[in-house]
């Protein structure tokens, strides 16, 4: 009895209760299907076409790793409470539980464990922020003015010549600088594939930067309820090659006159 | 028949009830309304006529109902210096009153715990089948089942009905029902405020339900500007409705504050508080300054509105911003004032169901009180993407991460208490299994979602619509539900059939799950919020969470049903069915009118739960009892 005493609460004695061993099995398993199922939100958001968008799948799949030791603790606590703590019977319990009213040991791990993640979390997010807006040198960024107008999107092009354009072209691997404002409300300019949107805002001009990485043909929704017609506000963004890039700014310059 | 009794007294205070109310209301309503379009300036020079007109008539129903109901019966009698007598306030809390107490203004907390459960329930009802609605036009990518504008309109009703159902379904039913019992408390602290506050959201539903008659909210529940500017008179509806609950919600929000902290039983320290009171004192307590800032920001858009103000219109100097930094100010807090009353309910719940104590009292204190502090620091995650501050993103990225800290506290709370209980599966604690489930997927998504970059690609799709769900539905107000079942036997003196109810909750829970499935996919895959008619792309996801809708909507009617069934023929509950220890399970059924007989002195916490055994022989027992 006295060595028993002595050892109750130990760690040894704790990992060798038969429950924290059938949790522990449990919480192994979830934490492995949580795991696995890390990748999938990224794989569903479709092929990455910028460089910020492999930031935003990165992440997506990070976060999921980190939290899975976690919530497989509490899914494999409540599980394990269904199978192994359950009152038999259905009726009122006639015995009680655990009197546990706490244990601080406990309670300090906890909040150290989820600090640490807390920390973790932040810096990534800090650290994909800082990588986004580092790049090469805005002199040789291209600029293109956005114009929401509900509910067409308007592309003004004022470096490569003065035209506009309902449908986006940039050149892939360069980055962009968009110069975004809205003329009557509040829209979004959201390019889905590349991950990135920033409000259309009436009077104000905000900004916004990305580097396209993929050739092909991307959507550019809003996302900012806009009234009646905001489901029909949508164009497409071609992505081209440098050279076609040129032969297309020459082909708008020459209809623009 | 109490009329005869009350004889002497006479005053027109006793013939006042709901229907005078309306009577009132309508009259004073359609006099204004006639004032106004008679006087009122109008033609081309005035554009601003019609929602004058629309306003001052709104205002002038909602003043002519708290008139007619007797909501000033009160000051007005303090005024004249002929106050309330002991009989006058006796027949104000209903007594010896049968049903009709509950269509008057009544001032026992019982009654207006019950009349907020109705109310409650009309509310999900309603916007519950507007998100039928527009679920069914969403099954199919160009589907003509309703047009733009209707489904505009119904976005925008559907999701303030349902933030007003949330706000006050655990703190308007328990809070104000059991809370009060729970504290060994005879009534509230100020039962005419707490009939007040009832009675205003009532004045301000048929405002709302207005609405879609006046053109509809057509800018979704946030009703950011210039949209509202824009947006027909059902706007109007939208601004008076939320400056009416922002009155009802500070004097609901007063009362229980000061409630909780005065009227506690003796012996009742803070440390034998039941963690019930704490949230619902939390949840309140956020809501004192979050709700004046929805007021200010509704006061402003209204007077833009009518009076051509121009506090968000940017040519004018001002700035659709304020609107979006005054609407989150309040929009981010209020999330919490949902979801922590639903959390505590089920900390009641927890200890009942598992025989155990609150797993660390304490941690679950600081996991509220951390939660309501950093609620008002965090509501600019919203406007990462909005560019009206970009070098704000990352401190607020800080505060909003962090308070996954206190959150976590509360998941701790819920799992060391289960921790070896003997758990006793009914459906309080198969809702508190839900929520935990839930409340993971919707912290988890939220994280991504705290995230600068992620949001940046995430922000305005549905990924944020099913991740709130997960935390408003999935969590909140399942949470409710769970509370429901629980304080039914209190609150009607029957018991709920479990034998239909909890096949009826987890078919709802299964429909949430494949609901919001869908939602999260579509959302992934880059369809944006709040559309009417989408990509084919997202036909599948859009297919199951419409399917996933229907089978929610068929559990909830088979609730619905089995509840009133319940209500009406249910088996007599006994006075505490559950073996809880907090107080309210102390009292008889039927509770007398001023709850306690003979005031309850308490000795120790409610969670006296737990024999000792092999593993816990003194160590974890920190508290012994009294």
């Amino acid at each position: 009895m006295s060595t028993k005493e002595r050892t109750r609460g130990s760690i040894g004695e704790f990992i060798r209760r038969p429950y924290v061993r059938h949790i522990f099995v449990i919480w192994v398993f979830v934490t492995i299907a949580i795991a696995f199922f890390a990748p999938v939100q990224s794989r569903l958001m479709g092929n990455s076409a910028s460089l910020e968008m492999d930031v935003v799948k990165e992440t997506m799949t990070i976060f999921t790793f980190w939290s899975a030791p976690v919530a497989g603790l509490v899914i494999s606590v409540a599980l394990y409470s269904l199978i192994g703590w359950r009152n038999q019977g259905g009726q009122a319990p006639t015995e009680d539980g655990s009197p546990m009213r706490g244990n601080s040991k406990v309670v300090v791990g906890w909040l150290v464990g989820s600090s640490i993640l807390c920390v973790m979390l932040l810096v990534w997010g800090l650290a994909a922020m800082s990588e986004s807006h580092n790049g090469s040198d805005p002199a040789e960024v291209h600029t293109v003015n956005v114009v929401g107008n509900q509910w067409v999107w308007n592309f003004d092009y004022k470096d490569d010549g003065n035209f506009s354009t309902p449908v986006l072209y940039l050149p892939v691997d360069e980055p962009v600088m968009f110069n975004i404002t809205s003329v009557d409300v509040i829209h979004s300019f959201w390019i889905v594939e590349m991950g990135v949107k920033m409000d259309a805002n009436p009077h104000e001009t905000t900004h916004m930067r990305v580097t396209p990485t993929e050739l092909g043909v991307f959507n550019v929704r809003c996302a900012e309820l806009c009234g009646l017609n905001h489901s029909a506000m949508f164009t497409k963004v071609h992505v081209v090659s440098k050279s076609d890039y040129k032969a297309w700014v020459d082909s708008m310059k020459g209809s623009a006159q | 028949m109490s009329s005869v009794a009350h004889k002497k007294s006479k005053g027109i205070m006793r013939k006042l009830n709901a229907f005078t109310g309306v009577a009132f209301g309508l009259l004073l309503g359609f006099t204004v309304n006639y004032l106004a379009r008679k006087y009122l300036a109008q033609g081309e020079d005035f554009p601003f006529y019609g929602d004058q007109v629309i306003i001052s008539t709104m205002l002038a129903w909602a003043l002519g109902f708290m008139i007619g109901v007797g909501a000033f019966v009160g000051p007005y009698r303090w005024l004249m210096n002929r106050d309330l007598s002991y009989e006058d306030q006796m027949w104000l809390a209903g007594k010896d009153a049968g049903t009709s107490r509950y269509f008057r203004f009544t001032t026992d907390h019982k009654v207006v715990g019950i009349q907020y459960l109705i109310m409650t329930m009309v509310l999900l009802g309603v916007g519950g089948t507007l998100a039928m609605m527009i679920r069914t036009q969403l099954s199919m990518p160009n589907n003509h089942f309703i047009n733009h504008s209707m489904y505009n309109s119904f976005v925008g009703l559907h999701g303030i009905i349902m933030i007003i159902a949330t706000i006050i379904m655990v703190t308007g039913p328990f809070g104000n029902f059991i809370l009060p019992i729970m504290i060994g408390a005879r009534d509230m602290a100020f039962p005419r405020l707490n009939a007040l506050s009832f009675w205003l959201i009532f004045a301000a539903v048929p405002i709302l339900l207005a609405a879609p008659f006046l053109g509809g909210i057509s800018t979704g529940w946030t009703a950011y500007a210039p949209l509202s500017t824009q947006a027909p008179p059902g706007m109007d509806a939208y601004i008076i409705t939320i400056i009416i609950f922002a009155v009802s919600s500070a004097v609901a929000g007063a009362n229980i504050t000061t409630t909780a902290v005065t009227m506690r039983a003796r012996g009742m320290t803070w440390d034998r508080t039941p963690i019930f009171v704490y949230g619902a004192v939390a949840s309140v307590g956020v809501a004192i300054p979050a709700f004046p800032m929805f007021m200010a920001s509704q006061i402003f858009s209204g007077l833009d509105r009518a009076m051509g103000a121009s506090f968000y219109d940017a040519t004018n100097g001002g700035s659709g911003w304020l609107y979006a930094n005054l609407f989150w100010l309040m929009g981010h807090p209020e999330v919490y004032v949902i979801l922590l009353p639903a959390l505590v309910a089920l900390l009641e719940i927890v200890p009942v169901f598992s025989r155990s104590p609150l797993f660390s009292f304490n941690a679950a204190v600081a996991g509220i009180v951390g939660i309501t502090g950093l609620s008002v620091l965090v509501w600019a995650h919203h406007m990462y993407a909005s560019g009206w501050a970009p070098n704000l993103n990352a401190p607020f990225m800080l505060t909003t991460e962090i308070i996954s800290i206190p959150t976590g506290l509360l998941f701790l709370v819920f799992i060391g208490t289960i921790w070896r209980g003997n758990i006793w599966v009914r459906l309080p604690m198969i809702a508190v299994y839900a929520v935990l489930w839930n409340f993971l997927i919707g912290g988890i998504t939220g994280i991504y979602l705290s995230d600068v970059p992620a949001d940046m690609a995430l922000h305005g799709s549905m990924y944020v619509t099913a991740h709130f769900h997960y935390t408003l539905m999935g969590a909140g107000l399942t949470g409710m539900i769970g509370a429901t079942a629980y304080w039914f036997p209190k609150m009607t003196g029957r018991m709920l059939n479990e034998k239909i109810a909890t096949p009826a909750f987890l078919i709802m829970q299964l429909g949430f799950q494949v609901t919001f499935f869908g939602m999260f996919l579509v959302g992934l895959q880059g369809q944006p919020r709040r559309v009417a008619m989408y990509d084919i792309l997202f036909a599948n996801g859009n297919k199951i969470s419409t399917m996933g809708a229907y089978t929610i909507f068929f559990g909830a009617l088979i609730m619905l049903v089995t509840i009133i069934d319940s209500w009406r023929h249910g088996e007599v509950a006994p006075a505490n069915p559950w073996g809880s220890q907090t107080l309210e399970w102390k009292v008889p059924n039927p509770i007398p009118l001023e709850n306690f007989l003979v005031p309850p002195v308490v000795t120790g916490d409610p969670y006296q739960f737990g024999k000792p055994d092999i593993y816990d022989l003194g160590a974890d027992k920190e508290k012994v009892e009294v």
